[in-house]
């Protein structure tokens, strides 16, 4: 700064006063505070050489051309100022997103399966044709049928015999759920898929009986081994332990892939109605909601959302409206009312009519929840909202802009209600009261998300 | 072939554009020191464009340069979340608003159902830049950005994700290499957009000629057309990627089987060694962690996207050897060696390309595959006549196994491939016969004929014999575990059909 000012001083007649010596040397971290202090005072000081330049100015109109150019500078350094100011503004940290929904794991079961020797298949194995070709070493057999299954076969021999004993059905449910081992895990996962997608097609000549379907009892009781906190449930939201971005924690171990992308197409398979209720697929679609919470997870953003979608299309037509309602008053109850219930809204991302629904429900049902209204009466939330003054100092900008993004989710997804122009009305105002209270130059923090949030809502609704 | 523009007016979109890139806009502050706020943005960004493009009823499509903000995140963020994100929206933007989609609907026409046309969104934009000598200066005035992918840049992505593959250690695995994968999945549905509709635009015209061809004055214009419909797939973004003088064919082909082979073996080898970690580390660094959990899908899913690949380099052959038939090509096409061969000479060549191709490949492909292997080695006979009862027909697979069902001719192949080769193809060749039997694989009906023709019973008994020559031929060599596998399969079969 000093230097961009510099060139002025030797036409001054009498030496401007500059500032003091460099401070001493500071022994804490620069404050914000301080550092708008000292901008401050620059601001100032600029602004008095500014008026004295005038005068200067005045006297001596030969040299316009040169002053015209150094002002040019000088407003540059003003601007400079302002956008130092706004970042400063803007190193406010937006809180990071993320819950432990793992906490650690249970000793995985041991699998032994003793059943599996006295299975028709192994009868197979003695089959006079083939069986010198074989030359099987029957200690082995169980290595023998992993094999089977790894590579592909054993679906085609279920198929061959018509039926999936249940010796087999849990051997493979088993091995999808708790071993380690990456191959028999995706491969039982692919086994399970395969069955369920012929049951789901077939026909009168091709019938494959099943003697043993997994209930929800045996996906929960997986998860809990995961380490799955289900008592995350049963907490009062504020006490869920928020996870900061780089901390080292167990989770859950790989067959959590194999068991969100079991939950989609189980719950989509023709036997859902007799393997779980509409109150426990509600359940699930719960927890599913939770682990996109999760920051291990996050990579498997991709098979959540396709389990996310098989669930919410599970549903009966006649009992959906009821369902959504449900998990969403469930979901924004149990989970935290913080920058976490923002990624939970962005995660229900299906364009279908029912994510959408789902959607909007569980935003509105957030937007409650930190308003502290109920969620049946939309007009009040709004006015609430709009009451809020963003003015006020004592006013908190951060909740106002979760507020925002999850009316902005509400509104833009309902399509249930009735009274929507009004509601429109209502949030353009409330809109309008945030972009207009907020002036560019606010320091608080988050004033100028708020601020950029609500102009950029303004715009695309009056674009629409 | 029609041309249609999306967008009707630019006022509306110009503001959508400007208003939405505006949350991107960060040029004020400093990218490094506030990594966290770049991501933040670009997150708010995509959300946004979501909102606004997929999930609103009427949503516009993003034009080209929200498009390219999007596609930049993909190859520049450095968060697993934003990676995933912009991938997801990609491919889901690629799917709602393709380049070229079929019209249906428009049949005025009873007597041509199969003709169907597919309509080109001009302005649409594309992830690709090459071009083809020259062909379409289009290209080159509008595609200029830094960071599109040209047919260079494609091979060497196959070929990094290659490399990677076979010498990762689970720890050494980076987000670049699952930005890698995540590129390549997306390139490869935009290939796939591009080409099958042009594809089965092309099929559809050939074999309507060959219906309608005899009429006189049909031929007339159809030949006009047909002209036109070689072009279709000349100018398909595949055929001008495989054209391209920048990349070896061959090489490519190469590096994409062997990215395949090392994809499906590397969910196997890592599994193995995070298991013999597991003790002294058993508490990753949460960002390996993440990580790790996604790899085996992501992997997964890009070997599938690799097996598609090659698959539709061999329709595209396959299309053009009838374009070659109808003369319909010119010099301009090129000379390339089908796919097939140069397959075939891997897989010849290299044991465990075998074995890892046998596995993974589709059905039909695979058995078509087999049945050509062994077409290399077999004697033809000077001249086969179907009628006589003694000749068999080798070209397909249950000919093949009654050919091998022979101990006379089964010494003379084992002379010329090994005795395991012969089982793997024999095995994995059963099981792509099942599974199409099954009709596992969607939409591959010509095969099915071939495949039903002969009763399951007497293909399963072939394959019996044909390894129970194999054993007397070659003691020495037991049978392999697929083998084993392949009879248990077959016997099993035998007797559920024998029991109805």
């Amino acid at each position: 700064m000093a230097e961009a000012c510099g060139p002025l001083d030797f036409e001054f007649e009498e030496p401007i006063q500059f500032s003091p010596p460099p401070p001493k040397r500071r022994k804490k971290l620069i404050g914000l505070d301080d550092l708008l202090h000292d901008i401050q005072k620059e601001q100032k000081r600029l602004d008095e050489k500014k008026i004295k330049q005038k005068k200067f100015r005045q006297a001596f109109d030969a040299y316009d051309d040169v002053v015209d150019a150094e002002e040019a500078l000088l407003s540059e350094c003003v601007d400079k100022c302002e956008k130092e100011i706004h970042q400063i503004n803007g190193d406010e940290q937006m809180t990071y997103w993320g819950i432990q929904v793992f906490g650690d794991q249970e000793k995985l079961p041991l699998l032994e399966h003793p059943e599996l020797k006295s299975t028709g298949l192994m009868q197979l194995f003695m089959d006079k044709k083939i069986s010198p070709l074989l030359e099987l070493n029957f200690e082995k057999d169980e290595d023998f049928l992993e094999g089977l299954l790894a590579d592909g076969w054993l679906l085609h021999l279920m198929r061959a015999s018509g039926c999936v004993e249940e010796s087999i059905a849990t051997w493979t449910f088993n091995l999808m759920l708790y071993s380690s081992n990456m191959r028999l895990m995706q491969a039982s996962c692919d086994f399970w898929s395969a069955i369920f997608s012929i049951r789901d097609k077939q026909s009168d000549t091709c019938n494959i009986k099943i003697d043993w379907l997994p209930r929800y009892s045996d996906l929960k009781r997986a998860l809990q081994t995961y380490g799955f906190s289900f008592d995350l449930f049963s907490k009062a939201s504020a006490n869920i332990v928020m996870v900061s971005a780089d901390s080292v924690i167990a989770g859950p171990p790989q067959n959590i892939q194999c068991w969100i992308k079991f939950v989609g197409f189980w719950c989509q398979s023709r036997d859902a109605d007799i393997i779980a209720s509409t109150q426990e697929v509600q359940e699930l679609l719960v927890i599913i909601i939770s682990l996109f919470l999760d920051r291990q997870l996050v990579g498997l953003a991709v098979i959540l959302q396709e389990s996310l979608h098989s669930l919410l299309n599970s549903f009966k037509e006649e009992e959906w409206p009821n369902c959504c309602d449900n998990v969403a008053k469930s979901v924004a109850s149990r989970l935290p009312c913080n920058i976490n219930c923002l990624r939970v809204v962005e995660s229900i991302g299906g364009v279908d009519e029912r994510s959408k629904q789902l959607r909007s429900a569980v935003a509105l049902h957030f937007l409650a929840a930190i308003l502290k209204k109920k969620a049946s009466n939309a007009a009040m939330i709004l006015r609430s909202l709009t009451a809020m003054n963003v003015k006020d100092k004592n006013c908190d900008l951060f909740q106002m802009y979760i507020c925002l993004s999850l009316a902005e989710n509400w509104i833009s997804f309902n399509t249930l209600s009735k009274d929507k122009a009004a509601i429109h009305e209502l949030w353009v105002t409330c809109l309008r009261n945030c972009s207009s209270g907020i002036s560019i130059t606010d320091l608080r923090s988050y004033a100028s998300n708020v601020r950029s949030k609500a102009s950029y809502l303004l715009q695309s609704s009056a674009s629409k | 072939m029609k041309r249609r523009t999306r967008i009707g007016g630019d006022g509306g979109t110009q503001g959508f554009e400007e208003n939405t890139l505006a949350l991107l806009d960060t040029s004020g502050f400093n990218a490094s020191k506030v990594s966290h706020h770049l991501d933040d943005d670009r997150l708010a960004f995509l959300e946004a464009v979501r909102t606004t493009s997929l999930i609103t009823d009427k949503g516009n499509a993003p034009t080209r340069k929200m498009l390219e903000a999007i596609f930049h995140i993909l190859i520049d963020a450095d968060s697993l979340d934003l990676v995933i994100q912009s991938y997801k929206l990609l491919v889901e933007l690629d799917k709602r608003f393709p380049q070229l989609y079929l019209s249906e609907g428009e049949q005025s026409d009873s007597s041509s159902p199969k003709v169907s046309t597919f309509i080109m969104v001009e302005e649409a934009w594309s992830p690709f830049t090459f071009t083809m000598d020259g062909h379409d200066k289009k290209w080159d005035a509008t595609n200029h950005s830094r960071s599109l992918v040209d047919s260079s840049g494609f091979h060497t992505l196959i070929k990094e994700i290659a490399d990677v593959s076979v010498e990762m250690k689970s720890e050494a695995v980076d987000i670049g290499f699952m930005k890698k994968m995540l590129l390549l999945q997306y390139l490869v549905t935009v290939l796939e957009g591009d080409f099958w509709p042009r594809n089965s635009t092309y099929e559809g015209r050939i074999s309507l000629f060959h219906c309608d061809g005899f009429n006189e004055t049909m031929v007339d214009a159809y030949v006009l057309a047909e002209n036109l419909d070689w072009t279709i797939l000349r100018e398909s973004l595949l055929s001008m990627l495989l054209g391209s003088r920048k990349i070896t064919y061959k090489g490519l082909i190469k590096s994409s089987l062997s990215a395949m082979g090392n994809l499906s073996q590397s969910t196997v080898s890592s599994e193995e060694d995070s298991c013999s970690d597991k003790p002294q580390g058993e508490e990753l660094h949460e960002v390996d962690r993440v990580i790790a959990l996604a790899l085996p899908e992501v992997e997964k899913s890009t070997c599938n996207v690799l097996k598609k690949f090659i698959i539709m380099i061999m329709e595209l052959d396959s299309s053009k050897r009838t374009a070659d038939q109808h003369g319909l090509t010119t010099r301009a096409d090129g000379v390339r060696t089908p796919a097939v061969e140069i397959i075939l000479d891997e897989l010849i060549n290299d044991g465990d390309v075998l074995s890892s191709f046998l596995k993974v490949f589709d059905p039909k492909w695979r058995l078509e595959i087999i049945v050509q292997y062994f077409q290399k080695y077999i004697t033809k006979n000077s001249v086969r006549t179907r009628s006589s009862a003694s000749a068999i027909n080798t070209e397909n697979f249950d000919g093949l196994l009654k050919y091998l069902s022979n101990s006379k001719r089964t010494k003379s192949i084992i002379k010329k491939i090994t005795t395991e080769a012969i089982q793997l193809l024999l095995a994995y060749g059963f099981q792509a016969y099942v599974m199409l039997l099954h009709n596992e694989s969607e939409g591959f009906s010509d095969m099915m004929e071939d495949v039903k023709s002969n009763s399951a019973v007497a293909v399963c008994e072939d394959l019996i014999s044909a390894f129970t020559c194999l054993r007397r031929e070659d003691p020495n060599t037991g049978i392999l575990c697929c083998g084993k596998q392949a009879l248990i399969t077959a016997a099993a079969t035998i007797s559920n059909l024998r029991s109805i």
